[in-house]
């Protein structure tokens, strides 16, 4: 507790100091507002917080234990986000004008809702359905029904799954807060009344164009969800794992006789942090379907899209006005295409290929040398900390110190993708060298396997399965950071907005500076039906080829 | 004369902050030919006695010879099954026996005839190219067994081989491991078993050598003077007296505690 309450008074007041310096030492006219600045951004992501807890928590349950909700919910929740951030932008729009400067910051938290919920919603669920039947069971011998099975049972096991989605939804909210505070719409700039941070490093970054500041205040917002993370979420999660059934499963696999191996187990600090979310989403999400349900969601998807139609435009489109939307910029550029589409798929892939090896490499370091992991398991909470969209305008504008402009957006691109889908593949390569069993690396031992012959015999093999659902996921991730890497909004109307061509691209150009919702949507749809095919023709055979891979203990 | 030589062993772990003894000087050997089982209760350190052996730990003193040698290392001498098999799931039956041999640089036609050869002995014929995922729990051991013994090693040990499975399979691999022990044309003939079933390590031991719940110390042996092949006297009344006196010392060391 006394230590808790010294890093509380010393973070604080490094937090002080930092905004008294900035606000002292920069000249810029909306520096003063710093202080108010971060409080809204703080404020506006704690609020989208307990909203999406709440909104998760009840539908999680709710999906995880009534049929009818649970046929209908999942699979269209689980369309909700895999939609990037600007899918949400036609329905914002409509709050946008119709309820002025409230309905700016009620679309705002919106957009971050949006981008928040569902790790809690899917943490919540998978923590459900991961109750062991012989706990379920025993329970209903008990008599425990309705609200108290619920209340003895269900509560106590989502909560290590809640503090880790909230954890996940906290880091998600400061990395979109950039995107949701500084909105592009035909030619002018919405921001919330009540400023934000990301509003600030956004105009320091493309208005002003300082490179200083945008590093110091980038610096500073890394400095404030560190703080917060160290603060709550890592003594959140030490406490929300104590009385789960996490640990027992723990206890009986590292058992009594080998304490050796318990003491390894339980060694990095990370094990609370993230993974729940990344190992089990992925494999969940692909394997937990069937064709009804498909069909369910998108039939649901497709009302979905025809609602957005109809706040948008105020009654229902005919085809003839769908069509006439495609006549209208930038719809010059579909000829282009296929060209589009394999550039922003090669960018994907140079930026997965180089995060898979370098990931690889990490994983292997981190888990054979204790001086190596001393290095990288602090480079990793860092490295997560980073709300990476916030260091976009600071990567550009320093490359383009020394490159063509069009070069530096390629390379800020391309960087930016490595640094968002680095972390997914690290974390699951980690995992997979980890989980292989003892008995495993005893065989290893025993029979003399070393070198290059361990690893390609014991350690490729054993991380296959994880590099997949590291692949799947940082894929994912991917996309959705490319629709704001390819694109540099400028602040006035007379510059146009800087760009390298590709689907995301287009996609903003669409959405930003057209406002053509159809293009829009038509793109999106052109991006789900990538990944789709993507996942049924790359990911899922894989999966389903490495399964067997899988270790039983 | 003695294969094995267990000299004043002992071992602590360190777990949280405070030091675990789970090995207090303990000795004994092992001869040639012979079948020595180890039983004691959980956590008494006897698998942890089998690992030192097979080079996989080190002892913090004393040692552990073999022929003479201090075992530093594992060596292609000492071979070990597991409880829960520790087959590659990656690789077939065949690929699991071959990956040993590959360390020891056989050739790849070689080791393919030699893993085959082996996996037919232990009656997996025609399932070289299953993956352990595909196959029982006691095909998996028997893969394991056949791995062990590729090696050609004077040694076998096993940790609990036969836990993990259910009673009619275990009893069909611990007439199947007796059936090796006893073949002349196998090398391997000195085994050394970890067990905390009493009527399985009677049935099948020579000697049994008891230990103390942790920390481990050793409080007495048993020769089993039943005659082989034991199928025929597993029912007799020396069987079930020796039994008892294993069951004795084990309470002893208990109530000792």
């Amino acid at each position: 507790m006394r230590k808790y309450t010294i890093s509380f008074v010393v973070g604080s007041a490094a937090l002080c100091v930092m905004a008294w310096l900035i606000m002292t030492l920069v000249k810029y006219p909306e520096i003063k507002y710093l202080p108010f600045y971060t409080f809204s951004t703080v404020f506006r992501i704690v609020i989208t917080l307990v909203i999406s807890v709440v909104w998760g928590v009840s539908f999680g349950v709710l999906a995880a234990t009534n049929r009818v909700a649970s046929l209908i919910l999942t699979p269209f929740i689980d369309l909700l986000q895999s939609i990037p951030i600007l899918g949400y932008f036609p329905l914002v729009i409509g709050f946008l004008f119709a309820l002025g400067p409230l309905g700016v910051e009620l679309s705002v938290i919106l957009l971050l809702f949006t981008s928040m919920a569902w790790a809690i919603f899917f943490g919540v669920l998978g923590a459900i359905r991961g109750i062991p039947t012989n706990v379920v069971e025993s329970a209903r011998s008990f008599g425990l029904t309705g609200w108290r099975y619920i209340r003895h049972v269900v509560l106590p096991a989502i909560a290590p799954a809640v503090a880790a989605g909230a954890n996940l939804a906290w880091c998600d909210g400061w990395f979109f807060m950039i995107a949701a505070e500084y909105i592009q719409f035909q030619g002018s700039i919405v921001t919330p009344p009540s400023g934000g941070l990301g509003y600030l490093l956004a105009k320091a970054a493309y208005y002003y164009k300082d490179i200083i500041l945008s590093s110091v205040l980038l610096l500073f917002i890394t400095f404030i969800v560190l703080f917060f993370n160290t603060l709550t979420w890592h003594r959140l999660m030490e406490r929300a794992n104590t009385g789960t059934f996490k640990p027992i499963l723990k206890i009986d696999l590292s058992g009594i006789g080998k304490l050796g191996v318990a003491k390894i187990s339980s060694w990095p600090p990370f094990g609370r942090l993230h993974w729940p979310k990344s190992f089990s989403i992925a494999s969940q999400r692909l394997r937990k379907y069937s064709h009804i349900e498909r069909i369910l969601a998108v039939a649901l998807a497709f009302s979905a899209i025809f609602f957005v139609f109809y706040m948008v435009v105020g009654k229902l489109p005919t085809f003839g006005m769908i069509f006439e939307e495609f006549n209208k910029p930038p719809a010059g550029e579909l000829g282009a295409l296929p060209v589009l589409i394999a550039l922003t798929i090669g960018r994907l892939a140079i930026a997965y290929g180089i995060s898979l090896v370098v990931a690889i490499g990490l994983g292997v370091l981190a888990t054979g040398h204790k001086k190596a992991a001393a290095v990288i398991y602090p480079l990793y909470d860092i490295g997560q900390g980073v709300p990476i969209l916030a260091l976009f305008p600071v990567i550009f504008l320093g490359l383009n110190q020394v490159l063509s402009s069009r070069m530096a957006l390629e390379l800020t691109c391309i960087i930016m993708l490595v640094l968002d889908m680095i972390w997914y593949m690290f974390l699951n390569i980690l995992s997979g060298i980890k989980n292989i069993p003892t008995e495993i690396k005893e065989v290893g031992q025993l029979f003399g396997l070393k070198g290059l012959k361990r690893i390609t015999h014991m350690v490729i093999p054993s991380i296959l399965p994880s590099i997949v659902t590291g692949s799947i996921l940082s894929w994912g991730t991917g996309w959705n950071t490319i629709i704001f890497a390819e694109y540099m909004p400028s602040t006035e109307p007379t510059i146009p907005p800087l760009s390298v061509p590709g689907l995301g691209s287009l996609l903003d150009k669409a959405g930003y500076e057209y406002g053509n919702t159809v293009l829009l949507v038509f793109i999106l749809g052109i991006i789900a039906a990538i990944v789709l095919s993507m996942e049924g023709l790359v990911w899922r055979p894989l999966l389903r080829k490495f399964e067997k891979y899988h270790i039983e203990v | 004369m003695s294969v094995l030589e267990v000299e004043n062993l002992t071992k602590t772990f360190v777990a949280e902050k405070s030091k675990i003894l789970v090995l207090d000087n303990v000795s004994f050997s092992v001869g040639n030919d012979e079948f020595v089982c180890l039983v004691g209760p959980s956590g008494c350190g006897k698998s942890t006695l089998l690992r030192i052996m097979a080079g996989l730990e080190k002892a913090d003193s004393g040692m552990i010879l073999f022929h003479g040698q201090p075992i530093v290392q594992p060596t292609p001498k000492i071979a070990m099954i597991f409880q829960l098999f520790g087959l590659l799931p990656w690789k077939t039956a065949l690929e699991n026996v071959e990956v040993p041999l590959e360390v020891l640089g056989t050739e790849k036609e070689k080791r393919i005839r030699i893993a085959q050869e082996y996996l037919k002995m232990v009656g997996l014929e025609g399932f070289e190219d299953t993956y352990p995922h595909d196959l029982s729990g006691g095909m998996k051991q028997r893969v394991g067994i056949a791995r062990a013994l590729a090696l050609k090693p004077e040694v076998l040990l096993m940790d609990e081989p036969f836990s993990s499975l259910d009673e009619l399979t275990a009893k069909t691999l611990r007439e199947l491991v007796l059936k090796i022990w006893v073949d002349p044309n196998l090398p391997t003939n000195t085994f050394m078993m970890v067990s905390h079933n009493v009527e399985e390590a009677v049935f099948m031991a020579d000697r049994v050598i008891v230990m103390s719940p942790r920390p481990g110390k050793v409080v007495g042996e048993v020769k089993i003077g039943i005659p082989r092949p034991r199928l025929e006297h597993s029912r007799s009344p020396l069987y079930f007296e020796l039994v008892d006196e294993v069951l004795e010392l084990l309470e002893k060391s208990k109530r000792a505690q």
